[in-house]
């Protein structure tokens, strides 16, 4: 559990120092900054943003670095990151890498634009699959990385005026082995959790409705032969067509693309597979993790905010952030009210 | 009535003499030495007893004279290194390396007793870094002169490292000669600078077969 958390010069926020319970709601008009707390929690424990892919992007502006300060499960966890370099430290013990400090916490983030990892671009689907990968496959980060840097190389060399065919070969080796392992370890992933996925999309619809998973590669069955195969493609089309890069994630209702499925019918199967994250993070971590529950209520109709509430895993620490808070039920929440950049716990709902 | 005005005061402030100055200057372009530190060590030098300042720039002077050395590149006080001019050494033996400095944890080891080639970097497209802008024809020249039985890659374990390693291999192809890679020991990213020894022993011996030598 976060029981502590500061936060110097991330977003909008100057200076944040507060203490926090199990379940936290946390309301506030727009532009008060929940997103940005609940995404501060989220690279305090995850070195990584739900919302961007670079980090500096949080740095409030004009300003030189943020810090993330916390104390989760009684460790103490910062992290400090400038323009021109990043510092780790569990325990006040600088960490060189990364490695130790991300088997700490986990963590599983609801938005209210999850919708789009089911009609969205693949590009999504492939972003909510790495997100997961990373908590489950200490590997898979730096596996992840390699591939991209391959592929960059890769690409760079193949946009070259007259294209060296011996140098790009020379990047096929490591893509390929990247590649590979990036591709079994989304399989698996997919297959994990597609009964978790199935389950949660029953329970929320109480329908016959079956939701399933499926991992469609971009490498083909066999990576090393496709990319053999699209040298001519590549070379022609100057950058790499076929890889990882490439994959998606299929998603069928009852067999049927979701695309043509309702507004409503979207919502649930993007609830579902977040919920999936959820129920497979509780079980490979042996607790579940922690949930930032980012403006979703507001958005769901009764059933289905009563169905995601009676879904979320017992006993994982939530933040739920929420524009209006008038039709929560009041239990053993902590309140708190946020307003230009300042956090206030509310002893109980304002009136 | 209004405030008196208060002329501006113009105090030259008092600075170091010149030759501090250029010194801290100086001490500021090497590498992790920031101005502060700068200034600290040019104090020292001027104001300690033990500083001997002089033998300090000697050193520096001496220094200019290290070359790399025209075969291997490894650090050289004559046309040729230390481990280039040894006859004791085996010539059939030849260890490529990335950078020179990845020599030396090498020789530590005890285990190497060939002839090593440092390729002055690796291929790297996102740093614009090329074939051309590296010792490869050096390498080949020296393949063809000094006919090695064994060549043996000691290149990083990271992206870049590996994508040297085969094209090394596939520039090699045609030539009657072994080509070995050490055992992917190494952390990967980290160049064989950071290895240590025990690791890197182990990495020498085991080392796996890229291709076997082609005759004819
Ligand atoms: N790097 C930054 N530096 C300073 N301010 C920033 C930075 N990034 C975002 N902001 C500002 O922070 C404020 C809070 O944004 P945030 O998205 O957290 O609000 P919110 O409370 O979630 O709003 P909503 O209810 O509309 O979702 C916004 O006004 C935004 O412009
Ligand atoms: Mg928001
Ligand atoms: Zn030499």
């Amino acid at each position: 559990m976060l029981e502590k958390l500061k936060l110097r010069n991330f977003r909008c926020f100057e200076a944040l120092d507060a203490e926090f319970a199990s379940t936290n709601v946390i309301r506030g008009p727009n532009a008060q900054g929940k997103t940005s707390l609940l995404e501060a929690i989220c690279v305090l424990l995850r070195l990584q943003s739900p919302r961007v892919s670079s980090l500096a992007a949080a740095i409030r502006h004009e300003q030189k670095g943020f810090v993330l300060d916390g104390l989760f499960d009684a460790r103490h966890m910062q992290f400090y990151l400038g323009a021109a370099r990043r510092k780790l430290a569990l325990d006040s013990v600088e960490q060189k890498s990364a490695s130790e400090y991300l088997k700490i916490g986990r963590a599983v983030y609801f938005s209210n634009r999850d919708v789009e990892i089911v009609r969205g671009p693949a590009d999504l689907r492939r972003k909510f699959l790495d997100f997961a990968a990373f908590q489950v496959d200490s590997a898979y980060r730096s596996q992840l990385r390699s591939y991209e840097k391959a592929l960059r190389s890769r690409n760079l060399l193949l946009k070259e005026p007259r294209p060296n065919r011996r140098q790009i070969a020379a990047f096929d080796g490591p893509l390929v082995a990247a590649g590979d392992y990036i591709t079994a370890a989304r399989t698996r992933l997919i297959a994990a959790l597609q009964p978790f996925a199935e389950e949660a999309h029953k329970d929320i619809t109480r329908s016959a409705e079956t939701l399933s998973l499926a991992h469609r590669r971009g490498g083909g069955a066999d990576f090393r032969r496709t990319l053999e195969a699209a040298t001519g493609e590549d070379l022609r089309l100057r950058q790499t067509t076929a890889g990882p890069h490439r994959d998606d994630l299929h998603l069928l209702l009852n067999g049927r693309s979701p695309e043509i499925a309702s507004e409503g019918q979207q919502r649930t199967i993007a609830l579902a597979l977040r919920l999936a994250v959820c129920a497979l993070l509780a079980e490979h971590a042996g607790r579940p993790p922690l949930l930032l529950i980012d403006d979703v209520f507001g958005e769901l109709d009764f059933e289905r905010r009563n169905a995601l509430l009676k879904r979320l895993p017992a006993g994982s620490q939530k933040f739920i952030t929420a524009t209006d808070i008038a039709w929560m039920a009041p239990g053993e929440a902590r309140l708190f009210h946020l307003a230009a950049g300042r956090l206030a716990a509310l002893t109980k709902p304002p009136g | 009535m209004g405030e008196r005005q208060i002329p501006a005061l113009h105090v030259k402030r008092v600075e170091y003499p010149g030759a501090i100055k250029a010194l801290i200057g100086q001490l500021k372009r090497m590498p992790g030495i920031g101005p502060r530190s700068a200034e600290r060590i040019a104090l020292w030098l001027v104001l300690s007893r033990d500083a001997k300042p002089r033998e300090i720039a000697e050193a520096i002077g001496e220094s200019a004279r290290i070359t790399p050395c025209s075969k291997c590149g490894f650090f050289a006080e004559e046309a040729l290194c230390e481990i280039c001019r040894d006859d004791s050494r085996s010539p059939e033996l030849l260890c490529i390396v990335e950078q020179p400095t990845d020599i030396l944890p090498l020789e530590r080891t005890g285990m190497f007793r060939g002839l090593y080639h440092s390729l002055g970097g690796r291929i790297s497209p996102l740093d614009h870094i090329g074939p051309e802008n590296l010792r490869i024809d050096a390498l080949l020249n020296r393949v063809k002169t000094e006919a090695p039985e064994e060549i043996i890659l000691a290149l990083g374990g990271d992206v870049e490292g590996e994508a040297t390693a085969n094209y090394l291999a596939e520039l090699l192809e045609q030539h009657p000669v072994a080509l070995t890679r050490i055992a992917q020991g190494l952390p990967a990213g980290a160049g064989l600078e950071s290895a240590d020894e025990l690791t890197l022993s182990r990495a020498l011996s085991g080392r796996t077969k890229m291709k076997m030598p082609k005759f004819g």
